[in-house]
């Protein structure tokens, strides 16, 4: 269950990073497909945020995905 | 409805043939001619001012020049809106307006272009010919390419948000139903592929594409290369007749243009190779330098290359 809530989390953040990744440099799709997109992503937006933010701490990351508290 | 697209590399007299073109068609259609070259000279050609609105030229022939840049500006103040109300409380802080940078976005052009030609097909159903006078060859391949390139990347993306909202329903499946009175403790997230608003966009956006590649794409819609009998001009249509044929975009006539007795031999030439590269099949028209038009003392009324004959496809 845990793990498939960090699945659905992992492929939000990268749908977002497809349709943005233009600002971390990776090769952008057609600019108004982002625009067109861009006012429903607000949640993939978080996660994406969220996900850069956690980064830094990699153990942390994985005791959460594994459930250790 | 017939669709024409008029293209060729830049000062080859694309422009003019698809003036004169227009005139031949309109003797007995109703013809629609518009200039997406973002330097309109078609009110040049036909001596009248059209200032970015519909002119009627005749009964049966109408002109028009596309603003790119209204267009292009149009666009992005739909977007900026729909972007704004999502984040409305932006607007308390006075921050709103900061998305209208959006503008200066790469790839907006073409978008604009393409959206302008979308909506002349779907509009003008009136007309019997519509024939685009299109801006130079590199902008003409990629905006010609928007469709099939989008739905690409539409299709990738849909995929995508298809696992997503099954992951979700999956997860809304385990977590037991709720009790009458409880609320939930996270965020209900839409898990059905109609509930979610952007698998909805992304639907809609795809089926615009699919439409407007089958019209591009379908018996009644073609391209026109017009070329010189020079060397550049005759690279330039080998790689446009090449991307065509990427595109799967049928080209229907070629007309080499400035063909004067001195360069005879090698209009010939260019004309038969440029005739092979593009499969053999297509008619190839040539017209004669007119020193009467380039030294706009002449009229393109009295073109005498039937021009006609081989637009009936």
């Amino acid at each position: 269950m845990a793990l498939t809530c960090l699945e659905v989390q992992e492929l939000e953040n990268i749908f977002a990073l497809l349709l943005l990744g233009s600002f971390v440099g990776l090769p952008a799709p057609p600019t108004f497909l982002s625009v067109e997109l861009l006012p429903f992503m607000d949640r993939e937006l978080r996660v994406l945020h969220q996900r850069a933010e956690d980064a830094h701490d990699m153990l942390a990351e994985m005791m959460g995905s594994l459930g250790v508290d | 409805m017939k669709i024409l697209f008029f293209t060729g590399k830049g000062g080859v007299g694309k422009s003019t043939l698809a003036a004169a073109a227009a005139w031949q068609l309109s003797r007995k259609r109703r013809v629609l001619i518009v200039s997406l070259d973002p330097a309109h000279n078609l009110g040049d050609i036909f001596g009248v001012a059209i200032k970015g609105r519909r002119r009627r030229f005749t009964p049966s022939l109408h002109l028009d020049e596309v603003d790119l840049r209204k267009m292009a500006r149009a666009y992005l103040e739909r977007e900026t809106q729909t972007l704004s109300d999502t984040y409305k409380y932006l607007a308390t802080l006075n921050l709103d307006s900061y998305f209208s940078v959006l503008k200066y976005s790469p790839g907006i052009e073409e978008y604009a272009l393409l959206t302008s030609i979308e909506r002349t097909i779907r509009e003008e159903a009136g007309f019997d010919y519509v024939i685009f006078d299109t801006p130079p060859t590199g902008l003409t391949l990629r905006f010609l390419a928007l469709p099939q390139v989008t739905i690409t990347w539409i299709d990738r993306l849909t995929a995508i948000r298809r696992q997503i909202l099954e992951k979700r329903y999956t997860i809304q499946k385990i977590r037991r139903p709720l009790k009458e009175g409880e609320t939930a403790r996270e965020v209900l997230l839409s898990y059905r592929e109609d509930d979610d608003d952007i698998m909805a966009r992304l639907k809609a956006l795809h089926d615009n594409y699919r439409r407007l590649t089958a019209v591009l794409q379908g018996g009644d819609c073609g391209v026109v290369l017009v070329f010189n009998p020079d060397l550049l001009s005759r690279r330039e249509s080998e790689r446009l007749i090449e991307g065509l044929n990427d595109l799967r975009l049928p080209l229907r006539l070629l007309i080499q243009n400035k063909v004067t007795a001195a360069n005879r031999e090698i209009a010939v030439a260019v004309g038969d190779s440029l005739q092979a590269a593009a499969g053999g099949a297509v008619p190839l028209q040539y017209v004669a330098l007119d020193p009467g038009i380039a030294a706009n003392n002449g009229s393109l009324y009295e073109i005498p290359e039937d021009l006609e004959a081989n637009l009936g496809f």
